[in-house]
């Protein structure tokens, strides 16, 4: 798998997923930031990253403003975002990347040889802005109405 | 006559939202159970009447192909309908679920459509019950 293509595919994913699911139109920037620029250092964050294996391997990740994971919450559940609670934000995070791994997935992998994990919430200390730089891989800077939010793949080999 | 539903998801999320899709699709549902794995889901399945299954596949200690393999192995079970919700959606996947004995394949991402649509050609067929034979093993689970 070229890593043109998944990107391309993740671009497709991300947007279908947060359109069709959680009502949350995004543009995605051909920007060519970093993740400590992208986010300020005053922005409380969320990331959730989700294993892949089989002939290609390695992570998807997403990282996400907290107050962007309550309205995307609010959005999937019908609800307002003062009636969301934490456990509903974290699981909300981690099933929208499984979601937008497996679309990602169905819609170039046709043989199904690829098998995703359990998505997995990123460490709090690892979001700390000045660990965002340890973070590698290609990322996606994407915008929504309101806030930002990124998108990533780190391969580990094709 | 309202079927009882048995969704089985690692995500509470969801779950919460399947439910809210089928409530307001007019369905005439008895009772929602909940499970977050297979394992889970086979031990529901057990002790309740449970008429249809919705399941994810990709989720912790046993999936939904490992699910669907270990209903059909289980004379009281196996005959309920299971359709997979879920975001492997390669080709393979769905041939696999199919084989094991799925009743309908939904894809994430989907709209509420495409869970009305799959659940009324399946309860539709079924008429929401398993036959009469079956109704009188019920007092076995």
């Amino acid at each position: 798998m070229d890593r043109e293509t998944m990107m391309k595919t993740m671009r497709q994913a991300i947007s279908n997923v947060l359109e069709t699911m959680f009502f949350q139109p995004v543009q995605i920037t051909g920007k060519n930031s970093t993740l400590q620029e992208w986010f300020s250092n005053k922005e409380s964050l969320l990331g959730a990253a989700l294993r892949f294996t089989g002939p290609s391997e390695g992570s998807f990740y997403v990282i996400i403003p907290v107050k962007l994971v309550s309205e995307i919450t609010a959005n999937f559940l019908g609800l307002d975002e003062e009636e969301v609670n934490a456990e509903q934000k974290i699981d909300t995070l981690k099933e929208a990347l499984n979601m937008i791994g497996g679309h990602m997935f169905s819609l170039f992998n046709k043989e199904g040889d690829i098998s995703l994990g359990i998505p997995e919430l990123i460490e709090e200390s690892n979001l700390k802005h000045d660990k965002l730089g340890k973070i590698k891989g290609d990322t996606l800077f994407i915008e929504t109405a309101d806030s930002h939010m990124a998108a990533g793949v780190i391969t580990e080999m094709t | 006559m309202a079927f009882n539903v048995l969704i089985v998801d690692d995500s509470s999320s969801m779950r919460a939202i399947i439910k809210k899709i089928i409530k307001v699709s007019g369905f005439s549902v008895g009772e929602f159970l909940v499970a977050a794995d297979g394992k889970e889901a086979l031990k529901v399945l057990k002790d309740e009447w449970v008429d249809i299954v919705l399941t994810d596949i990709n989720m912790p200690n046993m999936n939904g192909m490992e699910l669907i393999a270990e209903m059909k192995k289980d004379e009281l079970i196996r005959s309920i309908p299971v359709v997979m919700v879920t975001t492997e959606g390669s080709e393979k996947k769905m041939q696999e679920a199919m084989d094991l004995g799925a009743s309908g394949y939904v894809k994430k991402p989907f709209l509420p459509e495409d869970i009305k649509r799959t659940l009324s050609s399946i309860m539709g067929e079924e008429d929401g019950q398993r036959d009469h034979d079956e109704d009188d093993e019920a007092g076995d689970f």
